[in-house]
């Protein structure tokens, strides 16, 4: 079980986040779940939905300067090895350190 | 006038997935039928699209994989250059207007429905070549994805964050009064 935890998507997903981008907040949420009945989840092999849907929430000073397009494109190249091999769809938050500060007051 | 584009593509693409480069070049004319003759743009698109997909020459398997080649043709992207072009607002997603077949598709197609704009929408799901070319032609992996006046704007998230800050009202807005 600890194996299967240690090499689960959410934990590379996780790990090359945080290594490229040297977050300070970084969530990284599986809701595959929630998009069971999704077309591509039922056509995967058992249909049933497994790390194909994340939320992830950074917050990287690497984002200064850029746009949100370029900041996506920027988590979707990291994370291109998993959208190769399953990952589905990503919904990406991605700010400043600025940013974030402003939110929370 | 932009699903038209896409037809022609469509037919000619899964003419271009069957093994035997004479059923291909059978299949566009049985296309060229359909259309009016003096419509060359898509005849000229389904020749080109069917020919890039001719494995290659000699040694190589008869069956050959199309994951070998880029399904970004010329000839898809002269087609989707005009698709964006063609409406101030175009957005491919998952499923149609009225059925929606994504969650993240739905929601884009709600809020454009909720500022009375008109749009256009591409379902992606009824042609692979389609679905992966428009990957590499955005350089954005999901979707849906949403063109503003010929430029790409991004997909749901950035969709939503627009909305709610009204950036996306005003640059509507502009584009639709330009």
């Amino acid at each position: 079980m600890a194996t299967r935890t240690l090499c689960s998507r959410a934990n590379r997903i996780q790990t090359q986040l945080q290594t490229a981008l040297q977050a300070t907040v970084l969530e990284v949420e599986d809701v595959s779940y929630q998009h069971a009945g999704h077309a591509a989840v039922r056509a995967m092999e058992g249909g049933v939905a497994n790390e194909t849907h994340f939320n992830v929430k950074i917050v990287s000073p690497k984002f200064e300067g850029l746009n949100l397009v370029r900041r996506h494109r920027m988590v979707y190249e990291l994370l291109s090895g998993e959208l190769q091999s399953g990952l589905h769809a990503l919904s990406i938050t991605a700010k400043t350190p600025a940013e974030a500060a402003n939110c929370a007051t | 006038m932009a699903a038209s584009y896409l037809q022609s593509v469509s037919y000619c693409s899964r003419a271009a997935l069957r093994p035997l480069p004479l059923l291909a070049s059978s299949v566009c004319r049985r296309h060229l039928d359909r259309y009016p003759s003096g419509n060359t743009t898509k005849l000229n698109i389904c020749s080109a699209a069917a020919l890039s997909f001719r494995p290659p020459a000699s040694t190589a398997p008869r069956m050959a994989s199309i994951r070998c080649f880029s399904a970004l043709t010329p000839a898809l992207k002269t087609t989707l250059d005009k698709v964006v072009g063609s409406n101030k607002v175009v957005v491919f997603i998952k499923g149609t207007k009225d059925f929606p077949q994504c969650g993240f598709s739905n929601t884009v197609v709600q809020i454009l429905k909720s500022l009375n704009v008109p749009f256009e929408t591409i379902n992606v799901l009824e042609n692979e070549l389609l679905r992966q070319g428009l990957k590499e032609y955005s350089n954005w992996p999901t979707f849906p994805q949403v063109y503003l006046d010929g430029e790409f704007f991004g997909g749901c998230d950035i969709i939503v964050d627009a909305y709610k800050s009204g950036e996306l009202q005003e640059i509507l807005e502009k584009a639709l009064c330009s």
